[in-house]
């Protein structure tokens, strides 16, 4: 009997089943998944199937009128709302030729770096959860609350601010906010020792990480990998320095980079870039001015946008973010195509990179490149 | 390379359409159908390794779907806008999977959406939508009211069938 | 670090997360850390259910037309009142699409829409609740309107510097006092294509101005023909309603700018501005290609107008469209009535009175200038070679005050006055000039008066006083602080008592001063504070207190025939028709008195003629 087994396990159609790593599994990221053809333990072909997430986010904004989308392009990512609207606004703002308020700057640039933090503790958290440390997304979805009481005080919602607008933000700071977001920036810089400890240093984690499907410099620009993913690689560069928005310019930070570019200089990349957030929202509240927060702006029912075409990219925490839009004139936006951070390196990218992985892995690999599946299923 | 110089170095090759400067870092190039692939390989060759993304614009009023190709260069920190103007009727154009693997996913989802056939691509199958029977959705003459009303029912009655 | 260095016994250091408070709390049983103001629980600007106060929202429908989720629905309201620039119309949210954007409050034009804090936590679905169906209930439980009940517990709200409406006006040029104060130069310069685009843009096209509009003029509709830059467009909307935009652009009352959405918050569009813009930038040549009128076929009816204002002007537009034999007798030299005769030149240049009449013209409309009907011909005589004779002759006499010295020769009338500028003729301008009225027409003779002094004796004494006070002078705003800065001196409030004789000339005149005109029902009773007295020196009187009509060009004969109302207007039914199937009645003897319920009642005259004449034949 088990000779006939090994005999028939010789034979390819039986060697190789196929795997459907999808919702199903509690480590897969959202609702995508990967059909897994598997040997053994080894995955020796991944093709992505996704689509169970496509909600035509293209096609539906092609229907509304350009404020009117504001309410709906930042249901594009969960985690990371707000660059969904700033690169929607400076689209717009480009094409109409508008230069914002100072002020409304600094308070993009700290919202945008809030939900950059918010974004990075629930990658945390994932990576905690893909390799059973349950502790560590206790410890970081909580901590996120205290930014998401900082959004519902200005912009009234926790999950869908809908804070940026085109020319400016939708208010101004109210009274008491500054104080309470320094108080909760400085309680997370004391928790980054506890999540070091919880985390970047345990044995586990760094055992499990190391090593994991490195990218090397030259792939990772070929295939389109940005953010903390391609400096992770040692390419030394971010749209918030070079192609500068919002009020980057005015502050003071650099960029680290890792080298190896495997999971640990992933991890640890991203574990460096927190910090630097933190940093910066506590230097755009030092530096911020006073004054309007809105630009003047056509009458919402009545908002046209000059004819041209635009593409942005702003970095976002899972790579850069960039929208493609085109404007007729008229209403409504004729076209926007969404480029999110990891479209490439969550479908193309990971057929390379998933075969000759083991499967308990890929579910901390994908944790580890920070994927999001609303990113390429818009 | 500034931005000039990229525009004349395409110029002198092929011969541009058109060439727009909008800003610092972002241009757009117009090519003709022909030159396209020529043209990427170009500026491939020119230190634009990035292709961003590939996507397409149906400009349904004058027949025609615009191929869009976003490239960046890491060296020149420019984001360059290569497009160019297709048929509508039959849609062709070469892929560029040979330039850059990417452009499998991009080309595919491109196709699906937009009815484009890549030539050269040998993956254009069904990929975000499945079970999907009508026209390309992102074609402009895709009515997705109409679509709803077809597949699901336009009143109550029909919805509960 | 690495893990092999560490102490054996690190996980102990866990101990420490035994007694810490968690982060998590059992809201609403627990509350959260409050907010400054005394607020717990959510946030003070919350984006919670809506609040609306009913009776400040006029249901412009604004907000549906924002609601990016199709929300929001206008359904008609049974329990609100009506009132003036509002429909009955109340939103209605269906909060199985809503997604709390607040969209809706930010757009919304007069601010009675808000967010509350309150929300529906921990919903029990109705099934479980009732056991009803599902689909029955959710329509109770989930689409409601949100009424005022919310209002102590306020969230997102929108102060006006954070509407998503512009709320100011793009300013309108004008000639600046001291280069207009000499001259009859048209004072407002009107838009320029950025400008008019502008305005047109501020538009949220709610169509509340349509319902107040004596004519119903499409207003959203060329103001978006505006906004499109297409005035093809834009001239086909003025005329469906309205003949005479050249001259309505300047002189309408605007009774839509008063009822405008935007006004609750802002400043109202300035939609008479705009009008003008579509009429000044198309030349009148381009006029029969844009309305498209090409061949008129004629038909074999005659009809005769008799005063070419803008009621008999307008009646005559539509009827000679329709293909009838259109013809007016005017008393003046030229066409245009009180347009021409009674507003300054300064307000409404004549070339553009000239404008929209030879337009009328142009489509065989036939206008019989200095033919007064009753001398030169007679009504009857109209009435026997016409099918349909129409009357408009407007209000050409001067009401008197009927105080002591009012008969006296240099106490004038303002209607002749301007009648005789408008001729051509040389009027009587002395140095001190005292003008009682509050109206328009004072302010105008005011106007006119001083720019004639000032070229005459190169400065101005002119005191204007009236019986209201200044917050309720019926007068245009504009009209009153121009003619201040045009040097003249408004003293409201005053009731004209005696005008002081001597030797034969006047010296001035005495007032009281007025304490209400009106009384409780809004009938004219003013009552006066006779120890308060006051006296202003003059030259010359002019009473512009009202005009009166002249109706004794009508026979004795016809007169018996009609049926008079109060104060001597005949009467008519809802189609301008006598008690005389074969005559009309229209313009400022009917409603009034302003140019644009000409106009409108004009349009409409021209309709039942057609009718009538359709169902006779």
């Amino acid at each position: 009997m088990s000779d006939n087994l090994t005999y028939l396990g010789m034979e390819d159609q039986y060697k190789k089943y196929e795997l459907f790593f999808g919702p199903n599994h509690p480590g897969m990221n959202g609702n995508f998944s990967y059909i897994l053809t598997v040997e053994g333990h080894t995955i020796v072909k991944a093709e992505p199937v996704p689509g169970l997430l496509h909600r035509g986010f293209e096609k539906l904004v092609e229907q509304r009128l350009w404020l009117q989308n504001i309410s709906l392009i930042l249901r594009i990512c969960v985690p990371e709302p707000d660059i969904n609207e700033l690169v929607y606004s400076r689209i717009i703002e480009k094409l109409m030729g508008v230069e914002i308020p100072e002020r409304a700057k600094f308070i993009r640039t700290i919202v945008l770096e809030m939900s950059r933090i918010g974004a990075f503790l629930l990658g945390f958290g994932g990576i905690g959860g893909t390799t059973g440390l349950y502790t560590a997304p206790n410890w970081t979805i909580a901590d996120r609350d205290y930014l998401l009481d900082l959004w519902e005080w200005i912009s009234g919602a926790r999950v869908y601010h809908m804070f940026i607008l085109p020319g400016g933000v939708r208010r101004d700071l109210p009274e008491g906010w500054i104080e309470k977001l320094q108080k909760t920036i400085a309680y997370l810089e004391k928790r980054l020792p506890e999540y070091d400890r919880l985390i970047y240093n345990n044995p586990l984690i760094v055992k499990r990480v190391t090593g994991l499907a490195p990218i090397t410099q030259e792939d990772a620009i070929k295939y389109g990998i940005t953010g903390p993913n391609l400096r992770a690689t040692g390419v030394k560069f971010d749209a918030r320095k070079n192609v500068p928005y919002a009020a980057y310019p005015y502050l003071d930070f650099d960029i680290p980079t890792q080298t190896g570019g495997d999971g640990f200089a992933r991890v640890i990349q991203r574990r460096e870039e927190f910090e630097i957030s933190l940093n910066l929202v506590k230097q755009a509240i030092k530096l911020m001015p006073k004054g309007e927060v809105r630009a003047p702006m056509p009458n919402a029912l009545k908002f046209r946008v000059p004819k041209g075409e635009r593409y942005v990219r702003v970095e976002s925490a899972r790579g850069e973010h960039g929208f493609y839009i085109v404007s007729d004139g008229t209403e409504k936006p004729y076209r926007m195509a969404v480029r999110g951070g990891s479209y490439t390196a969550g479908l193309i990218y990971a057929k390379k990179a998933l075969e000759g992985m083991r499967i308990e892995d890929v579910a901390l690999w994908m944790a580890t490149m920070d994927i999001c599946a609303p990113d390429f299923d818009r | 390379m500034n931005q000039k110089e990229i525009i004349e170095l395409i110029d002198n090759k092929f011969g541009i359409v058109k060439s727009n400067i909008y800003d610092e870092y972002q241009l757009s190039v117009v090519v003709k159908k022909e030159n396209i692939f020529a043209a990427l390989a170009l500026m491939q060759l020119n230190d634009f390794k990035e292709l961003s993304i590939l996507t397409a614009v149906d400009w349904f009023d004058r027949n025609v779907f615009e191929v869009v190709y976003i490239l960046f260069s890491y060296t020149h920190n420019q984001q360059l806008i290569l497009k160019t103007e297709i048929e509508r009727d039959n849609p062709e154009i070469v892929s560029v999977m040979k330039l850059w693997e990417v452009a499998e996913t991009y080309e595919r989802d491109v196709h699906e959406f937009f009815g484009i056939k890549f030539l050269g691509n040998p993956s254009l199958k069904p990929f975000f939508l499945h079970n999907w029977l009508d026209m390309p959705p992102m074609r402009k003459d895709f009515k997705t009211q109409q679509y709803s009303d077809k597949v699901f029912g336009k009143t109550k009655e029909e919805r509960e069938k | 670090m690495n893990y092999k260095d560490k102490s054996k016994l690190a996980p102990l250091s866990a101990l420490k997360y035994l007694f810490k408070d968690p982060i998590t709390i059992r809201y609403p049983q627990e509350e959260k850390e409050g907010y400054p103001g005394g607020f717990k629980g959510v946030s003070p600007k919350y984006r919670g259910m809506h609040s609306n106060d009913l009776e400040k929202c006029i249901g412009c429908g604004s907000c549906s037309e924002i609601c990016p989720t199709d929300a929001i629905r206008m359904v008609e309201a049974e329990d609100v009142e009506e009132k003036f620039g509002a429909t009955k119309e109340r939103p209605v949210i269906d909060y199985g699409r809503c997604c709390f954007c607040a969209f809706c409050v930010e757009v919304c034009t007069t601010g009675s829409l808000n967010m509350t804090r309150d929300y529906i936590h921990d919903y029990v679905s109705p099934i479980d609740k009732t056991g009803k169906d599902l689909s029955e209930t959710i329509s109770e439980e989930f689409i409601r309107r949100p009424d005022y009940k919310h209002e102590e517990n306020l969230g997102w709200n929108t102060p006006d510097e954070y509407s998503w409406l512009e709320l100011e006006r793009v300013k309108m040029e004008e000639l600046k006092p001291s280069e207009r104060d000499h001259s009859f130069i048209e004072i407002v310069k009107g838009f320029s294509k950025e400008q008019a685009t502008k305005e047109a843009q501020r538009c949220v096209s709610c169509g509340l101005c349509t319902e107040v509009c004596p004519a119903h003029m499409d207003i959203p509709e060329y103001i978006q023909s505006i906004f499109d830059a297409d005035l093809e467009e834009g001239l086909r909307q003025l005329y469906k309603t309205n003949p005479l935009p050249e001259i309505c652009g300047r002189i309408c009352t605007h009774k839509c700018e008063t009822a405008c959405s935007i006004a609750h918050r802002g400043e109202a569009l300035s939609i008479r501005w705009l009008k003008r813009y579509i009429a000044d930038s198309v030349p009148l040549d381009s006029y029969k290609k844009y309305l498209g009128i090409n061949y008129i076929k004629q038909i074999d009816k005659k009809i005769a107008i008799v005063g070419a204002g803008p009621a008999g002007l307008s009646a005559a537009y539509y009827l000679s469209l329709l293909g009838y034999k259109t013809t007016i007798f005017e008393a003046l030299p030229k066409p245009g009535g009180m347009m021409r005769y009674g507003i300054p030149e300064y307000r409404l240049p004549y070339d553009q009175i000239d404008k929209d009449i030879n337009f009328i013209e142009s489509l065989g409309v036939e206008i019989k200038c200095n033919t007064r009907v009753g001398k030169d011909i007679t009504l009857d005589e109209l009435h026997k070679t016409h099918d349909v004779v129409y009357i408009a002759t407007g209000l050409h006499l001067g009401r008197s005050t009927r105080i002591p010295g009012s008969d006296h020769k240099n106490v004038y009338y303002s209607t002749d006055l301007l009648r005789e500028v408008s001729l051509g003729n040389e009027i009587p301008v002395e140095k001190k000039i005292v003008i009682i009225g509050g109206g328009n027409v004072a302010m105008d003779i005011t106007r006119t008066l001083a720019r004639l002094q000032n070229i005459k004796y190169g400065k101005v004494d002119i005191t204007t006083t009236s019986l209201e006070s200044e917050d309720i002078m019926p007068a245009d705003r504009e009209e009153i602080v121009e003619a201040r800065e045009e040097g003249a001196t408004i003293d409201p409030g005053w009731g004209p008592k005696e005008i002081e004789i001597k030797n034969g000339k006047v010296v001035g005149l005495h007032v009281v001063k007025c304490l209400s005109v009106f009384d409780e029902d809004h009938r004219f009773s003013p009552k006066f504070d006779e120890s308060q007295k006051k006296f202003f020196a003059a030259d010359m009187v002019v009473q512009s207190i009202g005009q009166a009509m002249d109706l004794s060009y009508i026979s004795e004969d016809i007169k018996s025939k009609l049926t008079f109302g109060p104060r001597g207007r005949i009467k008519v039914n809802e189609n301008f028709q006598t008690d005389l199937d074969w005559l009309f009645v229209g313009g400022d003897i009917i409603q009034g008195p302003d140019a644009i319920h000409g106009i409108a009642n004009g349009h409409t005259t021209a309709k039942a003629i057609d009718d009538m004449l359709n169902k006779n034949k």
